[in-house]
């Protein structure tokens, strides 16, 4: 019933996407400056309509209706109710419904919220908009359809993997899609500036809060993302620079750019052809990202089942929309006058592009070069942290120096005024380095220099919030981001550098002393659990130093459905440190394998990236109330 | 920007010299190959047999003298080079490895050329 009721509701909404380019293109070569009702109604009904139809796919999910291969594969009648709800997104067919969901809000709101634009501009993004919908409508309807029957219905499911069942992986999807889809919103409306020549600086107030919403939200699902990996994955790291990893940091980079050029366009009415291509890369990345993923060509810790038709579907889709937008913008490019002084705001927004898009393209020449070698020459290589580590990282440093002077530079033309208070900035974070490394005694000159150039990006940060607030002018989104920025490249330099472990085989019992630490094995229980079975070490940490005594309950949980066996780690936090320990056995022997890990730092990385999220929120607030 | 290019050298310098670590840790050896079994693992985070087994030739190339750079090649010989994370330095990788720095390069004499451009009017 719920098959029959979402393939319906699928076919109606292909159906509603046509109807809305037709009318839309209808209404296009009529005169005078508004859209008809219909098309607000049309488009109305199809969100009303693909929600719908994804509330039909929960629906099937909540009451487990096996009927369905989709929910068979990915559910149990045992799983807790938000797991079953979020199993829903938690595999491929579901979640190109969300993609769906969002292309389409995201093409409603986009219509409805920018009345003061001219119609036919807004009529191309929609139908623009329309043609990516219908896109992904029939790649669901022929290729990845979640409706799709079993019969006879089995009586139960096959489960969801257990790694999976995590508050922080049931939102994650979410967030990281609202970044990702979000970007279609501005390649569409990118589109149809170039078509109508709509290229004022209105161009860019009409599409910076679309690129600032899809910003917070990719920076927040990165952030989730890694947070799960960290306590979740046992490995106590939170970025592994694996390829899925890459494929969503890919467009946060081009983001990044945008909206930093935006400001330039809005401003000075210059680069409007750079933001047009940074505009087409960044919905483009998102979309070749998860072609990389979902079609398996890349080996990840994320991969779900692949299917090389799914691949094809989706190069042709990519290819299409790479060639079409590279026609168009070929057709309408036009020689243009940058005027941009040596030294003005202008040149360092550039500056900001010219790094993000070194980072991007290390990170997409790492990623892709794999399977390059592996075509060309048979051999299979990795590239792995030590490349990108090795590559970015110096580059880093240079970068937050930029960060650090570029928004106080004037626009136009810019004098250097201000060039004592940075030396002595600089020299303030030279001292302040040097007295963290006399106190840990543990440095190499790279680490050094990211601690230095941080804490010159935080110091300076923190002068500007203090010469805004004397002078009730607020820029505070933009120093709240750029501070934050600062933290959160500092700790993860700390973090880098004062991480300890150490690993251990132990028997119950066993006492062990290493550094500062020791660490004893005091029982092992076994604990029955409603749909796994737990085995429960109970071992304690002595820190000799400070004479404190931690206990950790790391965990081996063997699931039935499917059978599997995850290792929980047990992670004590405080405001400087993580402790985190992981266990695991080793097969015909009473020994386990202990891995401690001290890992300082660790709560205020995640702070500090949530309150860069902030800063952008902040500036849509700030947009939104000055329009 | 002639500057620019200076600093850059001299971080290239600094990066390698950071590579080149005196004594050996171990555990750094273990993050860099790549579990062979697993997925998307490295040796010092997975509990499979094969990782147990590396653990234990890592730890017997260290006691013969070995060098960082030795036990990998040890490893891409023996394994392949899907094993080590960090790909060498060698023909088949050459573009791998540089091309980033054509890039920055490139991008920085673009924005160069943008700002001299306008200067030369005047």
């Amino acid at each position: 019933m719920l098959s029959n009721l979402g393939n319906i509701l699928l076919f109606i909404n292909v159906f509603l996407s046509v109807l809305i380019i037709y009318f839309a293109s209808q209404n296009i070569k009529t005169s005078g400056n508004s859209i008809s009702e219909t098309i607000y109604q049309t488009t109305l009904l199809q969100t009303t309509l693909i929600f719908g139809c994804f509330f039909t796919l929960v629906a099937a999910f909540i009451t487990s209706d096996f009927s369905l291969i989709n929910v068979f594969e990915n559910s149990h009648t045992s799983k807790p109710l938000l797991y079953k709800i979020s199993g829903s997104w938690g595999n491929h067919e579901g979640s190109l419904m969300l993609w769906v969901i969002i292309l389409t809000i995201f093409s409603f709101f986009f219509l409805i919220n920018n009345k003061t634009h001219p119609k036919n501009y807004r009529l191309f993004t929609l139908i623009f908009q329309n043609i990516i919908i219908l896109g992904f409508l029939s790649f669901i309807l022929f290729n990845s359809n979640p409706f799709t029957l079993i019969s006879p219905a089995p009586k139960e499911g096959l489960g969801l993997n257990p790694i999976l069942q995590d508050p922080a992986l049931a939102i994650h999807p979410p967030l990281l899609y609202i970044g990702f889809v979000g970007s279609s919103i501005y390649f569409s409306a990118a589109m149809a500036s170039l078509i109508t020549n709509y290229s004022e600086k209105f161009f860019a107030k009409s599409i910076k809060n679309w690129v600032l919403i899809s910003w917070v939200f990719q920076t927040l699902g990165i952030l989730v993302g890694s947070i799960w990996a960290y306590y979740e994955l046992g490995w106590g790291g939170f970025w592994f620079w694996d390829p899925v990893e890459n494929a969503s940091l890919l467009p946060w980079f081009a983001m990044t750019a945008l909206f930093h050029s935006l400001i330039v366009l809005e401003k000075r009415n210059v680069l409007y052809f750079w933001v047009i291509i940074l505009c087409l890369l960044t919905f483009v990345l998102s979309v070749t990202g998860t072609f990389l993923v979902r079609s398996g060509i890349l080996n990840s810790v994320h991969t779900f089942a692949n299917d090389p038709n799914r691949g094809i579907y989706m190069l042709s889709f990519l290819c299409l929309m790479i060639f079409s937008s590279l026609f168009l913008l070929f057709k309408k490019y036009r020689k243009n006058n940058y005027n941009i002084n040596f030294n003005s705001k202008e040149t360092y927004v550039l500056i900001n592009n010219w790094f993000m898009l070194f980072y991007l393209l290390t990170v997409l020449i790492g990623t892709l070069y794999p399977i390059f070698t592996d075509a060309l020459t048979e051999n299979k290589i990795s590239v792995g942290p030590p490349f990108y580590n090795t590559v970015i990282i110096p580059v880093v440093v240079i970068f937050l120096f930029f960060m650090a002077i570029g928004p106080n530079v004037k626009w136009i033309k810019n004098k250097f005024d201000n060039l004592i208070s940075l030396i002595i900035i600089f020299i303030l974070a030279l001292i302040i380095n040097f007295i963290i490394v006399y106190f840990f005694k543990s440095f190499t000159i790279l680490s050094n220099l990211i601690i230095i150039s941080s804490l010159f990006l935080i110091i300076s940060s923190l002068i500007d919030l203090k010469k805004s607030l004397e002078k009730s002018k607020f820029d505070l989104a933009r120093i709240i981001s750029h501070l934050s920025f600062g933290f959160l490249i500092l700790f993860i330099g700390l973090n880098h550098n004062f991480s300890l472990e150490e690993d251990f085989n132990m028997k119950v019992g066993d006492t062990k002393s290493f550094n500062n630490y020791e660490i004893k094995f005091k029982k092992l229980e076994v604990k029955n659990f409603k749909n796994y079975k737990s085995l429960i070490g109970d071992l304690e940490i002595k820190d000799k130093k400070m004479s404190q005594i931690k206990t950790l309950n790391p965990e081996i949980r063997i699931y039935e459905s499917p059978s599997t066996l995850t290792y929980e780690a047990a992670i004590k936090t405080n405001i400087i440190k993580d402790y985190y320990l992981t266990m695991s056995n080793i097969d015909r022997s009473d020994f386990y394998n202990i891995k401690f890990q001290k890992k300082p730092m660790m709560f205020w990385i995640w702070v500090s990236c949530m309150v860069l999220a902030i800063g952008g929120f902040l500036r849509v607030f700030q947009n939104a109330k000055s329009n | 920007m002639k500057i620019i290019i200076f600093y850059f050298i001299i971080f290239l310098n600094l990066s390698s010299s950071y590579a080149a670590k005196k004594n050996i840790d171990q555990n750094q050896i273990y993050k860099n190959l790549r579990c062979l079994v697993c997925q998307g693992q490295s040796i010092s985070d997975s509990n499979s047999d094969f990782a147990q087994t590396i653990k234990l030739v890592v730890k017997d190339l260290i006691k013969q003298g070995k060098s960082e750079k030795q036990i990998y090649t040890f490893m891409a010989d023996k394994y392949g080079d899907w094993i080590v994370y960090k790909p060498q330095l060698n023909k088949q990788n050459f573009i791998l490895w540089v091309l980033p720095y054509v890039i920055l390069l490139g991008g920085g004499l673009v924005i160069f050329s943008i700002i001299r451009k306008k200067r030369k009017k005047f």
